[in-house]
């Protein structure tokens, strides 16, 4: 005897299947991919711009001299407010003229001799830190040559090393 | 007795087909009709992040020969615009990509620049300028920003400036008998190896294959040994010698322009000069005729209507165009910023 057991009668059931393994293909396919800096967009436009600023500083405009990048020479002469006028004319600057409202705090990291410890020298700043701002953080590398001993930065900080070495500068950069 | 069970009739075949046919196509349909409600913000701060990374970073493509040289003709050759000087120099940017990136003649706005640095799927609207720090140069192309409402990054860069030559031609003045003539030659010598081997950083190296070269001529009222008020000097012509590697020293080209006495237009040669002359050649002027093993010799030639001894170095030996800071104004780098802005 024929009966319906076992007959595939349910020929709704398969659309729909199919019809839902679409829709979840569709969704899938449509979804976007969000990048970490999408979710701090103003973040990342303050680091890259504090980025280049260091990077600029740390690039010589000749080989005709020392060859010596500002930055070097700032930071061995320890003039804290050369550096805060450099930095601030770099980073705020505007294509039409404009000037932003964009404020530092900078630090020079080394290896101090005296405690063998890595010691924080604080170099300029052009605004106090009151804990309220949003300050992103970003750093570069400067080639110190302080043999002898002599440089302003060698009396500033008594316990750095007096020979050629790597410091590490870190801005921390805000809107006001 | 068999029922009807599981069979299928034609009508739900055909309503089902017509169906799936229509859902597909509507489906396809959506993302096109959700796309006004993308984070607008978001997709501009990141399309503008991405150009000004492409600009400032990127040297562009193609790489060999450069994009910058691709005249109008063959810019549908060009896949993507970039302005810095190598891969390895981010934030360094090249003058003569510059030039040609910010050039209205050559591209259009928004169609060459949209598939070329701007991408992505919808028709942006952008902005992109860049001027130096002391202000001396400015860039810009694209519509006017609006009030608010776009995406933005700001990159810092430095713009290198090439080298010159600024000769003194009395300090070159032949005094000899045989060169009491009314024909005059001197010659600057572009020795292409030195150049790019002596200084290896393209920031501060000379680059005669790529970049410009500039020879400025002063002072040649004062090149005269004997004073005559009614001799005239003219420079005839200007003639590019070529010696490749075991072979002869062979004339390559002509260069048919100078600027003379401080004026902004170029005049054709033959042209009398007072007292001094600039000669431009233009950014991968020398590309095609040299390589890298190449020594190019600029002859120019004078012409007195007296006969006198005068500015000529023919018989001593040529100009050399190299490191000298003496001899040649060395590339210098130059701070500027560059703004891209994209709703």
């Amino acid at each position: 005897m024929v009966n319906s057991d076992g007959q595939l009668f349910t020929i709704e059931g398969v659309a729909a299947g199919l019809i839902m393994l679409f829709s979840a293909y569709l969704v899938v396919s449509a979804t976007s991919i969000y990048t970490p800096g999408d979710t701090h967009i103003s973040d990342m436009q303050l680091e890259q711009l504090g980025s280049d600023a260091l990077r600029m500083m740390n690039t010589p405009n000749t080989t005709a001299t020392t060859g010596e990048s500002l930055l070097q020479n700032i930071t061995k002469n320890n003039d804290g407010v050369r550096f805060k006028e450099t930095f601030l004319t770099f980073c705020n600057s505007t294509t039409g003229g404009s000037y932003d409202n964009l404020q530092i705090s900078a630090d020079l990291f080394y290896r101090d001799t005296l405690t063998n410890s890595v010691k924080q020298f604080h170099f300029a700043h052009s605004r106090n830190l009151t804990g309220g701002e949003h300050a992103v953080r970003v750093t570069g590398w400067v080639h110190l040559d302080l043999t002898g001993g002599g440089s302003p930065l060698s009396v500033a900080a008594p316990g750095i090393d007096p020979r050629v070495q790597a410091g590490l500068m870190e801005v921390l950069l805000w809107r006001d | 007795m068999p029922d009807d069970h599981a069979y299928l009739s034609i009508d739900f075949l055909a309503g089902m087909t017509i169906f799936m046919v229509a859902f597909i196509w509507v489906a396809t349909m959506i993302p096109g009709l959700l796309i006004s409600l993308q984070g607008g913000t978001i997709d501009y701060d990141a399309v503008a992040y991405r150009t000004g990374v492409i600009l400032v970073e990127d040297p562009g493509m193609p790489a060999n020969p450069p994009w910058e040289n691709k005249d109008d003709m063959q810019k549908d050759e060009i896949q993507r615009f970039g302005l810095a000087l190598t891969k390895d120099n981010p934030n360094i940017l090249a003058p003569n990509k510059i030039e040609r990136f910010f050039c209205s003649t050559s591209f259009n706005y928004p169609d060459d620049y949209q598939r070329r640095v701007i991408f992505g799927d919808r028709p942006y609207s952008f902005n992109v300028s860049l001027s130096t720090f002391d202000a001396m140069m400015n860039w810009s192309v694209g519509d006017v920003k609006p009030d608010g409402g776009y995406g933005y990054i700001r990159r810092l860069v430095k713009i290198k400036q090439p080298s010159n030559a600024t000769i003194n031609a009395p300090a070159f003045r032949n005094s000899g008998g045989d060169g009491n003539v009314t024909g005059h030659v001197f010659s600057v010598h572009i020795n292409c190896t030195r150049l790019l081997q002596d200084v290896r950083n393209p920031p501060y190296q000379i680059d005669p294959l790529r970049e410009r070269i500039v020879v400025n001529i002063t002072n040649l009222m004062n090149a005269y040994v004997f004073t005559d008020p009614t001799n005239v000097i003219t420079l005839s012509k200007i003639i590019i010698y070529r010696q490749n590697p075991s072979q002869p020293l062979a004339q390559v080209r002509t260069f048919d322009t100078s600027y003379i006495d401080g004026g902004n237009t170029a005049s054709s040669l033959p042209v009398i000069v007072n007292d001094n002359a600039s000669v431009i050649f233009p950014a991968g002027f020398f590309y095609g005729m040299a390589n890298e093993n190449s020594h190019l010799y600029i002859n120019y030639t004078f012409k007195l209507n007296t006969p006198d001894c005068f500015f000529n170095n023919s018989f001593t030996s040529p100009y050399d165009y190299d490191y000298s800071p003496i001899r040649v104004t060395q590339p210098l780098l130059k701070e500027g910023v560059v703004e891209v802005a994209i709703w």
